[in-house]
């Protein structure tokens, strides 16, 4: 039995060593799982779409149902003019929703409990909407920078200010995905070795607390992946519609 | 006349989903993953404040002061970061 409640987050490699330059490029345990998460998006959401039948059975639904929610979603918070951008948003959404709930599975890794993964979904978004931002305003989305209204005297401290908190997106987007994954998980095998450490007396008490703790960490997991969804539609609401 | 009790009947399920959707607004999970959101706005803020006093510092080698000065900087543009998605929550 692991006791130490980190090593279910270690990356180890399967299969052969592969090296390019300095950079180790193996397969770990990590890749297995963002493939195996891949896959069965894609196989799902393949049986879903293969006949439409007026009546759905339950792949179809479900399929249906997950294009829906992340359609209104979009449209609830950056407009039509996001409408584009829905099939990066979905598969985003997609990703990480299905990351997290495989990691909700007793003996998987969790992907998202590792900050370098959420850290470049976070910059690949971030670094994506700068870019339309400035493919749609030109140096006009400078002016996200600029709050109207503002004394001169005042506008150099409010730019830097305006300037951290626009570099700081992609540290909280990465970090609240990578915490709550992580910490949840920590938990629940820090309560599940509790159960064996007090036996079958004592043990009840933290075999209910963890049974409770699950459902907790299936709605984070599920809420997480919303949570990164929905801001970076604002973050492309931002980009698109500019006002200040 | 066939047709007419099936209009009726898509009229009077239509009307309830507009009338559960308008309150089901309410407790959306948005409610939530703003409040989820909003702790980390702050933190992360004061973290990007202090990276960046600290990489000026590396490259000026005036140790202390720009790492105090952007620390605060940082603070202020977390507490802004807060108020602003507290604002979006109130719409």
């Amino acid at each position: 039995m692991a006791s130490n409640p980190m090593t279910q987050f270690n990356v180890h490699r399967i299969g052969p060593e592969i090296k390019i330059g300095t950079f180790d490029i193996s397969f770990t345990n990590a890749s297995l799982f963002m493939i195996i998460s891949s896959v069965a998006i894609l196989i799902i959401f393949n049986l879903g779409s293969k006949k439409n039948s007026l009546i759905p059975n339950k792949i179809q639904l479900l399929a249906e149902l997950s294009y829906t929610f992340v359609s209104k979603m979009i449209s609830d918070t950056a407009g039509l003019k996001a409408k584009p951008y829905f099939a990066f948003i979905f598969s985003l959404f997609m990703f990480v929703l299905f990351c997290n709930m495989f990691g909700m599975i007793p003996y998987t890794f969790t992907v998202t409990s590792h900050i370098i993964v959420t850290f470049v979904l976070a910059a690949f978004i971030f670094i994506g909407v700068t870019i339309i931002g400035f493919m749609k305003h030109g140096f006009g989305y400078l002016k996200l920078f600029v709050p109207s209204g503002v004394p001169a005297v005042l506008l150099p401290l409010i730019v830097v200010i305006e300037i951290i908190s626009y570099l700081s997106r992609p540290i909280s987007l990465s970090v609240r995905l990578f915490a709550n994954m992580m910490a949840g998980h920590t938990m629940m095998k820090v309560f599940g070795g509790f159960v064996i450490s007090l036996g079958i007396v004592g043990g009840w008490l933290p075999l209910s607390f963890s049974v409770a703790l699950t459902g907790l960490e299936i709605l984070v997991a599920f809420l997480q992946a919303y949570v990164f969804a929905i801001l970076t539609c604002i973050y492309l609401n931002d980009a698109l519609n500019l006002h200040h | 006349m066939s047709k007419d009790p099936f209009k009726t009947r898509l009229e009077i399920a239509k009307s309830k989903i507009s009338k559960k959707n308008l309150y089901n607004k309410k407790d959306n999970p948005s409610a939530l993953g703003t409040a989820f959101k909003l702790s980390t706005e702050l933190v992360s803020a004061v973290a990007v404040g202090t990276i960046i006093g600290f990489i000026f510092d590396k490259t000026f080698g005036t140790k202390p002061w720009f790492i105090l000065i952007f620390f605060f900087v940082g603070v202020v543009a977390g507490i802004t970061n807060v108020i602003r998605s507290a604002k979006n929550m109130q719409k």
